[in-house]
């Protein structure tokens, strides 16, 4: 049995959220599980993301490793944080998983273990009320100035426009 | 042809690289960074991320949770 509103972050969405300063689209997650090395390469990176109000950070320093994992993570060349993170995923039953990595997506879907990322979660903002469509169009377009998140720019441009349409078609 | 490439690697991962070789789970360096090159090049494939990043979006705009 998994908590639909617990999810698991990587280092990689929080600070890119926190780039945009857009964090509080997790706010609606009854808490969002960060576990140690997560948290230490936040911490080194990116220490404000660590300090926001908005949401429950819960930081779990203490991992049980699964074999599965240990054996996904050899597989796909996990670094520390996303090994740690589907860790957690098994051992607390929660059964998503926030990451913007593509080995960790792999892995994840082989542990059955859903995935979203930074565009998901911010596009999600609108849907959940959290924030405006017109507001989260900026962010989208902000992403390769304001952030460390790499996306191929005419991928990022067919994404806005995806969304605009499909936004101004349910207004 | 081979290129010739210099990089900074951390002194633990070193002596993790050399512990392997010893134990004879590969020849030498050069296999180990290659071998952790190309399995970092498949599990990052560009239409695998390009096909990730639609699936979010698609979940974004229609999903449930």
């Amino acid at each position: 049995m998994t908590n639909k509103t617990l999810v698991v972050a990587d280092a990689g969405v929080l600070i890119h959220l926190d780039e945009l300063g857009a964090l509080d689209v997790l706010r609606n997650y009854e808490a969002v599980f960060v576990p140690n090395a997560v948290w230490v390469e936040v911490l080194h990176h990116r220490p404000q993301a660590l300090k926001n109000d908005s949401i429950a950070l819960i930081h779990v320093s203490d991992v049980s490793y699964s074999p599965k994992v240990t054996a996904m993570a050899r597989l796909f060349t996990l670094h520390s944080g996303e090994y740690e993170a589907l860790n957690v995923c098994l051992d607390q039953e929660i059964d998503t998983l926030l990451t913007d990595d593509t080995a960790a997506r792999l892995a994840a879907n082989n542990l059955n273990i859903k995935v979203h990322g930074t565009l998901g979660l911010l596009i999600r903002a609108v849907r959940c009320d959290l924030r405006s469509p017109d507001n989260i169009l900026q962010l989208l377009a902000d992403i390769p100035k304001k952030t460390t998140l790499h996306i191929r720019p005419q991928l990022l441009i067919s994404v806005i426009e995806q969304v605009k349409q499909e936004w101004l078609n349910n207004k | 042809m081979n290129n010739i490439i210099q990089a900074e690697i951390p002194e633990q991962l070193c002596q993790q690289a050399e512990l392997l070789i010893q134990q004879g789970w590969a020849s030498n360096l050069q296999e180990i960074i290659n071998d952790a090159l190309r399995r970092y090049l498949e599990s990052h494939q560009e239409l695998l991320t390009e096909a990730f990043i639609q699936e979010d979006v698609e979940w974004g705009l229609r999903g449930n949770d």
